[in-house]
């Protein structure tokens, strides 16, 4: 066989399959945002699904969202800032304790680093009643420090910021103390604008996890005012199923800003993850 | 890039064409109105000095509402002992988790929370957190429904104030049973209700009710009924007593008959079974009185259909309870709350009094737990009442006849009544009814399952 | 004071610091109280020995939720590693250029809440015959279905949904794993006659498994801990049967809903025991350990 047409076939099946993929991923997304034009009682009634009755459709729950009496916009504030603090204090904290491992020889370092890759294979939920336990007793209960505090050394985060500086000369941090730099000025002087890739690629893994999180927040948080979107958005998942309306078009703002955020930062996404995780 | 941009641009066009194109056809928008979030926080406006916060945590929103017009009343009556009442609405699960964790900790619970029957006893265990109130309730005591009073106690001391009595009625749908020849008035017993079930699938090819695998609203009824229960009278788990293996092989025979079916939402009282009953699929159900309140709310197109009426029984000339109260939200007081003294009185008044009692069934149209209200025709029979505009017959007719012969279940003020119920209401019943499982073996397997938890 | 502070042999420690005071502070302590709360009846405030545990051991429903989560994780590993494995090597091959925009439309689903993503699922896998699912069945002729009551159907729609979220994340990790292969490998392979299968056999899966641990770890992680997905699924942590009980979905029904603290934390550990178990099984396996150590 000619190898061009071959070559042609091949590239046409792979478009070929990942369109296909691409449209079955899509699918539900396509689902929620037709949804999102229905009454809110005919998703109980009727499933969702890709029917489109132009006869029942209207903006109605767009109104709704936008005028109408709750607190979805409190939510949605809230869990902005909320992702803000953690990704910053994540980045912060952990690519600290990431240069340490990645820069330095001493002591103890070996079995610290076991516990790094320990620590980042237990689940949250393990220690999650206990923590909740201790929290409450430090009288932290109904505040945003107590969901971001204990996440701030992120293992995982650490790890690949760890794997990330490895890459990084240890030549680069001599001529940095030869030029009189002190431990922490070579840090955030000359290492920290090269960590630019991994930043961006943990930004989006960490802001996708701060965004999602659920099951942490609902023990800590107690006063609605505080709810973030995910909490909110389930309190409107009630046994009479009157709130679909906001629910399924506030669903769709929910996916908005952290899909910008993917966007911005995608560029540097593969890079970073390329420099980072794969070196085990 | 470029790509990604002609891509967004080209879902914002397609989200403009349809929005543009539907909205030119646009036809009726009355059903997409929402009541909007349910995690509302809501505070009284209350001016004097030496006002009184009290923090109440409800897991329905309409109860805040209820809540405040009532503590206004209350200030108007008593300036010299004002509250103003801080409102959270949470999710149920939610808010009893939350409670519970609160109580742990011993900090961050509300003054006053309301409290479903079913999680009840699960605060009963243990130190208890809540507010003996004895005393509070003595001044309407007399009026009160005492099984109501009952199921919210341990050892005599009671802790919750009852909303309502939810005395189980059958709702029969009038209309839809006309058409098939058959007279509601008629069905007495469970035996006649079966029979007119198969005339009314035979001639409609529909459902007459269903029978449930989430709830378990006409199963207890049933038990009690034959005077069974769930524990025995030494408090120990009697799930697979003789009574329950009855009453679960005569709803299995029902089922057999093709009559009566399994439901989407596994019960009537479900956002996903409301559509069912709305659109004739299912035409009868067995359910508290407060089911009332959904079918206004939920089931509109059945405005005027709908008949209120007493449940069967076994035998006609027995002498088993009629009916029972079903489902209900003690209010409880916190006890370590700065002012529970002051709540526990305040919504004494507001649970308990005669005036809040017409407003339980103006406002949300419960069967009040105080009876003075019953018999007053002004209230019963006020046909500006949207509950009494929806049904075709006076609900409270229906409450009067079974007024002295409303039961109970032991199980309902047992710590072990939530475990019982989940275990029932997602094990049991799903075993049975949607796979078909013999009775006997699965109540055998449950009745173990539950012996493990409160093994000691 | 301010010299010691700034000296090479302590900084190390200074970068280190807040690691260890977050592994003491909201791991270490935690796990100790765990153990110690999972000796009591903590409502009745008192010791009971081994009782939690003994209990555990004839809990049936234990070990339904134990099962489910093991079943759903193993489905996951099957899923979610040799495919996402190869549609990454397809990406990153000669025969295709534009990825970019399958890569982002790929994403998507990651970015979604669990709560929206269970939402839209819970509905598309609705009993009506109107829902989704049923009317592609309805396309074969089959008649409606109770997804969501079927021990079977509703563990379909449980993978379904962790693929759909997870198959963009882990190609795009496999992709940037594929990527840091030096392409004169495959050149001189072409030019040997290898096929392509060939060349992703012996060439991209051996040396992509940094990779691929990586993965492994994580979704062994993310398999054992599943709670959300089922919970917002099933509408909460009931589940017909239990049929969507997961090892958290108990330990949470326990120590939350049942306030059963001790029982809950003995769950917490078991949990903590299968974990490290499947994961030193799986280093061990992958032969980690050894290349771990530098």
């Amino acid at each position: 066989m000619n190898r061009s047409i071959k070559n042609r076939v091949v590239t046409g099946s792979f478009y070929f399959i990942f369109t296909l993929l691409a449209v079955g991923i899509f699918l539900p997304i396509w689902v929620l945002f037709i949804a999102s034009f229905k009454p809110g009682g005919d998703l109980l009634q009727y499933g969702l699904n890709l029917d489109l009755n132009c006869a029942r459709m209207n903006l109605d729950n767009y109104i709704l969202l936008f005028s109408g009496q709750h607190e979805y916009w409190k939510w949605f504030f809230n869990s902005i800032s909320l992702t803000v603090i953690t990704v910053l204090g994540t980045l912060i904290i952990s690519s600290f304790v990431g240069y340490g491992f990645a820069a330095y020889d001493f002591k103890g370092k070996k079995f610290l680093f076991i516990l790094v890759l320990l620590i980042l294979s237990i689940p949250l939920e393990v220690v999650m009643l206990p923590l909740y336990k201790q929290i409450s007793s430090w009288k932290m209960m109904d505040s945003y420090t107590a969901i971001v505090l204990p996440f701030l050394a992120h293992a995982s985060t650490i790890f690949f910021f760890r794997q990330y500086l490895l890459s990084i000369p240890r030549s680069l941090m001599e001529a940095g103390r030869i030029d009189g730099a002190t431990e922490y000025g070579i840090f955030y002087r000359l290492i920290v604008p090269l960590m630019k890739p991994a930043f961006s690629a943990m930004a989006i893994l960490n802001g996708m996890n701060a965004w999602n999180n659920y099951l942490w927040p609902l023990l800590v948080i107690r006063s609605s005012e505080k709810y973030t979107l995910t909490l909110g958005l389930n309190t409107l998942i009630n046994p009479y199923g009157d709130n679909y309306s906001l629910l399924i078009v506030g669903s769709v703002f929910s996916v908005i800003p952290i899909f910008l955020l993917f966007v911005a930062f995608q560029k540097y996404f593969i890079e970073g993850m390329m420099a980072g995780a794969v070196k085990g | 890039m470029k790509r990604r941009v002609m891509g967004a641009l080209a879902c914002a066009a397609m989200a403009v064409i349809l929005a543009a194109g539907c909205s030119s056809t646009k036809s009726s928008s009355g059903d997409a109105g929402s009541k909007g979030a349910s995690a509302g926080k809501k505070s009284m406006e209350v001016t004097g000095n030496d006002v009184t916060t009290i923090n109440v945590w409800t897991f329905i929103e309409l109860h805040q509402d209820f809540y405040v017009n009532m503590a206004e009343k209350w200030n108007e009556g008593h300036p010299d002992k004002k509250v103003k009442l801080v409102l959270s609405n949470m999710p149920y699960d939610d808010m009893h988790n939350k409670l519970s964790l609160a109580l742990e900790s011993g900090e961050g619970a509300p003054d006053v929370v309301d409290i479903e029957l079913g999680k009840f006893p699960a605060f009963m265990a243990g130190n208890i957190g809540l507010m003996e109130l004895n005393d509070v309730i003595d001044p309407y005591r007399n009026n009160i429904v005492q099984s109501r009073l009952g199921i919210y106690s341990k050892d005599g001391k009671e802790y919750g104030l009852p909303t309502h009595v939810g005395t189980t009625v059958a709702f029969y749908n009038e209309k839809l049973l006309k058409d098939a020849g058959i007279n509601y008035q008629d069905i007495k017993t469970w035996d006649q209700f079966k029979e007119a079930g198969v005339k009314y699938h035979d001639a409609t090819g529909k459902y007459f009710s269903c029978v449930e695998t989430s709830a378990s609203w006409m199963i207890n009824l049933m038990l009690a009924q034959k005077g069974g229960d769930y524990v025995d009278k030494d408090g120990n788990l009697n799930l697979n007593s003789k009574e329950l293996t009855e009453v679960l092989e005569y709803i299995k025979g029902m089922q057999e008959t093709g009559a009566f079916a399994t439901v989407p939402g596994g019960q009537p009282d479900n956002e996903e079974a409301y559509p069912s009953y709305n659109t004739g699929e299912y035409a009868v159900q067995i359910m508290p009185f407060w089911q009332t309140s959904r079918f206004v709310s939920y089931m509109k197109d059945l405005k005027k259909q709908v008949a209120i009426s007493t449940v069967p029984v076994w035998n006609e000339n027995d002498k088993e309870v009629a009916t029972i109260g079903g489902g209900g939200t003690g209010t409880a007081i916190v006890k370590s709350g700065k002012n529970a003294e002051l709540a526990a009185e305040v919504m004494a008044y507001i649970k308990l009094s005669e005036d809040s009692n017409r407003e339980v069934w103006n406002v949300l149209g419960f069967d009040p737990v105080n009876t003075a209200v019953w018999t007053d025709k002004s209230l019963t029979q006020n046909p500006d009442n949207q509950f009494i505009q929806y049904f075709t017959n006076y609900p409270f007719d229906t409450l009067l006849k079974t007024k002295d012969s409303i039961g109970l279940l032991r199980a309902y003020t047992d710590e072990k009544y939530p475990s019982i119920n989940n275990e029932l209401c997602n094990v049991t019943l799903n075993s049975i009814f949607e796979d078909g499982k013999d009775v006997k073996e699965v109540l055998d397997s449950s009745q173990e399952t539950l012996k493990n938890e409160f093994k000691k | 004071m301010k010299k010691f502070f700034y000296s090479k042999k302590i900084a190390p420690y200074v970068f280190i610091c807040p690691f260890v005071i977050t592994v003491l502070l909201f791991w270490l302590v935690p796990i100790c109280n765990g153990v110690l709360l999972s000796f009591q009846d903590v409502l009745k405030n008192k010791w009971v020995g081994f009782d939690n545990y003994s209990r555990l051991l004839t809990d049936k429903v234990f070990r339904r939720a134990l099962w489910n989560s093991f079943k759903y994780m193993t489905g996951t590993l099957v899923l979610l590693i040799p495919f996402p494995l190869l549609f990454a090597t397809m990406l990153n091959s000669r025969w295709i250029k534009k990825t970019e925009f399958f890569k982002s439309v790929y994403f998507i689903p990651a970015l979604t809440s669990v709560v929206v993503a269970g939402t839209i699922f819970r509905l598309m896998f609705g009993e009506s015959a109107t829902s989704l699912f049923n009317q592609v069945l309805a396309v074969f002729g089959v008649s409606p279905v109770k997804w969501l009551k079927g021990a079977g159907t509703s563990f379909f729609a449980l993978l379904l949904l962790a693929c759909w979220r997870w198959t963009g994340v882990n190609i795009l990790y496999f992709l940037a794993g594929l990527q840091s292969i030096p392409t004169d490998l495959y050149e001189a392979a072409s030019i040997d006659g290898a096929s392509g299968w060939q060349q992703f056999v012996k060439i991209s899966v051996p040396l992509v498994k940094p990779t691929t641990v990586y993965v492994l770890t994580i979704s062994v992680y993310a398999g054992l801990s599943m709670f959300l997905e089922s919970n917002m699924l099933f509408k909460g942590n009931n589940s017909p049967n239990n049929i969507g009980l997961t090892i958290v979905g108990y330990l949470y029904r326990q120590g939350v809903e049942k306030r059963a603290l001790g029982y809950a934390c003995a769950v917490g550990l078991i949990l903590l025991l299968v974990v490290m178990a499947v994961n030193l099984i799986q280093l061990k396996v992958t032969g980690t350990f050894e290349e771990g150590r530098d």
